[in-house]
């Protein structure tokens, strides 16, 4: 099973270190076990029509079985590769321009609107709080001057305030959608 | 052949109002600024849109989705071209020559290039799909259970396969995808499968919502975390197509446009796939071969009309056979079930005004793409000036009523952040995301079909195999799972060549 190097169809796509597709397989082997262990303790209603093939059960305990194989074949690919090799822990070089802070940030302001605003807040209220607070944080910088500051706050609301009243008459008035 | 072009015309005619040219109008514009706006796919793009159109007339809420989907993957190409960053999945390959030409001061023929060869590209796809969807159509009535069984397993393993990246992980994803599928209620006796008392859960996952989560949501993250773009092009030469270009490369606009329309038929690979396999024939082909990724109009010729034929290619196996040919092909196909057309064999029976219908969009939604492209260059360049920080919020707004639009359940909004949450995860270790979605797309048609043929055959898997067209389908399914182990596809490799050198040994 072993090869020298993982292989990549397109030119953008670079591979990953083994350990990290080690991980991956024990994640989706164990996904597979439980998916099989599900599927086993359902009905399987034999009494009805006399046979096995509808049990509700079969197939997805079928699609565990295949994704446990497929995550032993990818954790036997991974040590092929030196995921278990000391020494030989290949890491990704950090990628230019790509930020984890970000991500934590949208992340958390995009928990924050789905979650914990829509259905609580007025809909275009929870939009225009959302929008503000997104463009605010991620535009804020620590050595602007104050006026410039205040321009961005202030153009911030004004998109945050626009987007929500325009989502709101677009899909209501144009569209007919129910807004959540 | 006369019949059917003459319902072509009255569903062309039936097109020709101000209210639909206007939509028409609209929505290719949307489609085009989608696919220009990196971060914003065109699965995205029809998926919201399906949301946001579903109280309108059936016939325009599904123009308005082709316009979309045709416009969204030619848009992609101007943010290639000019900012080296494809819009869409689909236009990465058009960043190889498409950037160079345009560092070259040379923007304005790079997006001429892109306008004649995608207009071409999918002008070449719809005569494919007049002509080969009712071919097709009638084959796959003689179909029963067995083959549609093998057509599920043969969609998710040739996704996995060819979709890109590893072909290992995209079978895990497919299969992970057929699995979610299975949650909620099950056809048989109605039992509520992984749902453990939660209500919403026992009506399983919504197509939509999962779409919108993997393609909007992920997008949205992996822009922001992603560094910031910048247009580096602003001048623009002659934006016109020039004749000369299209004469001189009509053989690749040719074979680009062939691949691309078949990769477009093959289950849920799509627009990058059929750009990249087209740049690869053409380079192999080529006279000029050391242009190629240094600005090279023939790369950029076959890039562009492979994507844009792979569009209508995709909606083939949509009308015949009810499987994707691609991710936006996945959103237009649960937007037609949802306007109450029913796709596969017995659509050409049943309703046979859609497909033509849908052949008279594609050419409305080509032209009105020829239109923008020739004309709107300022403006899309003024559009990709927007920062990130400004346009994403908007986009998640916009994701979340998308998700809630059609059940108008919280519960949907919550299926779109876990999808868009894992989707993020699932790309960051390489899995390709097309094979997920048309397992979620498949679950239904591969359990039916797989149980109804058990019962049939009394438990027995023979009819499987033994059937001609199971057979094939079933052989061709192990051949792409076998090429997909290399050390399998080596043994392939060492015994076809040996075939072929017996074969050319003198007796």
């Amino acid at each position: 099973m072993s090869e020298p190097e993982a292989q990549s169809v397109l030119p953008h796509e670079a591979p990953l270190p083994p350990r990290v597709d080690l991980v991956t397989a024990a994640v989706f082997f164990a996904v597979g076990i439980a998916i099989v262990y599900a599927s086993w303790r359902m009905p399987t209603f034999y009494e009805q029509l006399q046979q096995t093939y509808t049990a509700p059960g079969l197939v997805p305990a079928l699609y565990g079985i295949v994704i446990v194989l497929l995550a032993i074949w990818l954790a036997a690919r991974a040590i092929g590769r030196g995921a278990l090799r000391r020494g030989d822990e290949r890491t990704r070089a950090p990628r230019e321009g790509y930020s984890n802070l970000r991500l934590a940030l949208a992340t958390a302001l995009c928990l924050a609107f789905a979650v914990g605003m829509v259905g609580r807040l007025t809909f275009w209220l929870a939009t225009a709080i959302f929008v503000f607070l997104f463009i605010l944080l991620f535009e804020w910088r620590k050595d602007q001057p104050w006026r410039e500051r205040a321009i961005r706050i202030a153009s911030a609301a004004l998109i945050g305030g626009g987007t929500g009243a325009a989502v709101v008459l677009v899909f209501t008035r144009l569209f007919l959608v129910r807004l959540p | 052949m006369l019949e059917g072009l003459s319902q072509f015309g009255s569903a062309f005619a039936g097109f020709m109002t101000p209210g639909t040219l206007f939509n028409v109008l609209w929505a290719t514009f949307l489609g085009i600024v989608i696919g220009a706006l990196p971060g914003l796919t065109a699965t995205m793009g029809v998926a919201l849109m399906t949301t946001l159109t579903f109280t309108m007339g059936r016939d325009q809420a599904i123009l308005v989705l082709v316009c979309v989907y045709v416009g969204a993957i030619y848009g992609g190409s101007r943010s290639a071209i000019l900012l080296n960053i494809p819009g869409t999945p689909a236009s990465a390959c058009s960043t190889l020559d498409g950037f160079p030409l345009a560092r070259q001061g040379l923007a304005g023929r790079a997006m001429g290039i892109s306008t004649s060869g995608s207009w071409l590209g999918t002008l070449f796809g719809i005569v494919c799909v007049a002509l080969f969807t009712p071919l097709l159509a009638e084959a796959a009535l003689s179909f029963q259970s067995y083959e549609f069984f093998w057509i599920g397993v043969f969609g998710i393993v040739i996704a996995g396969t060819l979709a890109g990246g590893d072909p290992l992980k995209g079978y895990i994803a497919g299969f992970l995808g057929l699995w979610i599928a299975t949650i909620g209620q099950e056809p048989h006796y109605n039992y509520h499968r992984f749902a453990y008392g939660w209500a919403d859960l026992s009506g399983g996952i919504g197509l939509l919502p999962a779409l919108v989560g993997v393609f909007g949501v992920a997008e949205v993250l992996t822009a922001m975390r992603g560094p910031a773009y910048r247009v580096t092009s602003k001048a623009v030469d002659s934006i016109l197509p020039r004749l000369a270009d299209v004469w001189k490369y009509k053989r690749t606009i040719f074979r680009s446009g062939a691949i691309g329309t078949f990769i477009g038929v093959l289950p849920g690979l799509g627009e990058d796939t059929a750009a990249w396999s087209s740049y690869a024939a053409a380079r192999r082909a080529s006279q000029e071969k050391e242009k190629f990724g240094k600005g090279s109009v023939e790369g950029l010729m076959a890039a562009e009309t492979g994507e844009s034929a792979c569009v209508p290619g995709a909606i083939i196996p949509v009308l015949t056979l009810a499987v994707p040919g691609s991710a936006p092909a996945a959103a237009l196909m649960a937007a037609i079930m949802i306007h109450d057309f029913k796709p596969g064999p017995m659509l050409m029976i049943e309703t046979p005004q859609l497909f033509y219908q849908i052949v008279a969009m594609l050419v409305i939604a080509d032209m009105a793409k020829l239109a923008f492209g020739l004309t709107l260059v300022r403006p899309l360049l003024w559009i990709l000036l927007v920062p990130r920080e400004r346009l994403m919020p908007i986009i998640f707004v916009l994701c979340t009523v998308g998700a809630f639009a059609i059940t108008q359940r919280v519960f949907d909004i919550y299926v779109m952040l876990f999808f868009g949450l894992v989707g993020f995860v699932m790309r960051e270790l390489k899995f390709p995301m097309a094979p997920l979605i048309l397992g979620l797309v498949l679950g239904e048609l591969l359990e039916q079909n797989l149980t109804r043929g058990l019962v049939i055959s009394s438990g027995s898997v023979a009819p499987f195999f033994t059937r001609p067209v199971s057979g094939v389908l079933a052989a061709i399914t192990i051949f792409a799972i076998l090429w997909s182990i290399p050390p399998a596809q080596r043994k392939i490799k060492a015994g076809v060549r040996g075939l072929f050198g017996r074969g050319r040994r003198p007796a």
